[in-house]
């Protein structure tokens, strides 16, 4: 079982700072720190910076992504911001606006 | 449809939460809790704020008022420092709560000041009725006639006493059964102590203040048992005793401090 789910129908407005799987259905809005995996859904709306040790993006995300290992931008996922990650993978499909930073 | 949404045990949020649909937080949450459907506070969670939805389940540890439009169940290993109010309420045995418990309606939406002194207008008859008689012992030993409300709900005063009697109408078959074990063996200890200072003290209104805390503490000590018996019809849970040996320090510290 993921460790915290944010279910479509549920709005969090602020900082959230987890150690474990957070999987966004729903909305946030402020900040986002998770040391394991994030999963933005789709249908999910993100309006956060978000740090964490992976992201996984199908839904609408608006702001900056640094992830420790890598970001995958999904079929239908659609990503505006920044990106820093070791990896990063866009789908076919999605669609993304900012800049890359792969620490090169 | 809203799919289940759950807090884990290893998330902190300071922010606002709202959901229209269930919620189960076992984590820790700062800020506000609004949920439209069921919400369980786990064993793990703790909450700094208030927290409202339609059906509450406390097991874990809240600061801040509770409210829901339907039911709040208090289980055991709770612990809540604040008021709740709901129309039914249910406190099992083991559960603690710090604070006023109000059944009949869930509590009004804000708590600021200008809320609490409508909650003395609106809430608070229902906690009055329930408990009356320690507030209006400790009352009667004050030089001025305190009105039970606390010191920030002044405006409400005049408000209060009107709304009284049509509250009271809407208690009266369960008041007596709820009253009737927990005032006499809580409420020894303290008018005895409150002739002696009260001649000698210069500023009234201070001294008021402060047996208008000690009794607010002890309508809470009263109406937990009260709950709790009327639950199992055992004796009270072994945290009571704990709390009023404070209540007595604190009335000796004040004492001391004049």
């Amino acid at each position: 079982m993921a460790g915290t789910i944010i279910g479509s129908g549920m709005t969090i407005e602020g900082e959230i700072t987890s150690d474990e799987e957070v999987v966004v259905v729903g909305t946030v809005r402020g900040k986002l720190h998770v040391d394991a995996a994030v999963t933005v859904e789709t249908g999910a709306v993100v309006e956060a910076d978000v740090a964490a040790a992976s992201l996984s993006i199908g839904g609408t995300m608006t702001g900056n992504a640094s992830a420790s290992d890598r970001v995958d931008l999904l079929t239908g996922g659609r990503l505006v911001g920044d990106v820093k990650a070791a990896r990063l993978t866009i789908a076919d499909g999605a669609s993304f606006k900012g800049n890359v930073d792969m620490d090169v | 449809m809203t799919t289940p949404s759950t807090i884990g045990r290893g998330t902190t949020i300071r922010g606002s939460v709202r959901s229209d649909g269930d919620l189960d937080i076992h984590g820790f949450v700062e800020g506000s809790v609004t949920v439209k459907g069921e919400l369980v506070i786990a064993e793990t969670a703790l909450i700094k704020s208030d927290v409202s939805g339609r059906r509450v389940i406390v097991r874990g540890a809240v600061s801040g008022n509770v409210s829901a439009d339907e039911l709040i169940v208090v289980e055991a290993g709770a612990r809540i420092v604040g008021d709740i109010g709901a129309p039914q309420v249910g406190i099992r045995p083991g559960g603690l709560i710090r604070g006023h418990v109000a059944t009949g309606a869930p509590l009004p939406a804000r708590t600021s000041q200008a809320a609490a002194s409508a909650q003395a207008a609106k809430g608070r008859p229902a906690v009055a009725a329930a408990t009356p008689q320690p507030t209006t012992v400790t009352r009667a030993t004050a030089p001025v006639p305190a009105p039970a409300a606390r010191a920030v709900a002044t405006p409400a005063r005049a408000p209060a006493p009107a709304a009284k009697p049509a509250a009271a109408p809407a208690v009266p078959a369960r008041a007596p059964a709820a009253r009737a074990p927990t005032p006499a063996p809580a409420r020894t200890p303290i008018p005895a102590p409150p002739p002696t200072p009260v001649p000698l003290a210069a500023p009234p209104p201070a001294e008021a203040e402060e047996e208008q805390a000690v009794v607010d503490v002890q309508a809470d000590e009263s109406a937990e048992p009260a709950a709790a018996e009327a639950n199992t019809g055992g004796p009270p849970p072994p945290v009571v005793p704990a709390v009023p040996k404070g209540a007595k320090a604190q009335v000796r510290r004040g004492r001391g401090a004049k």
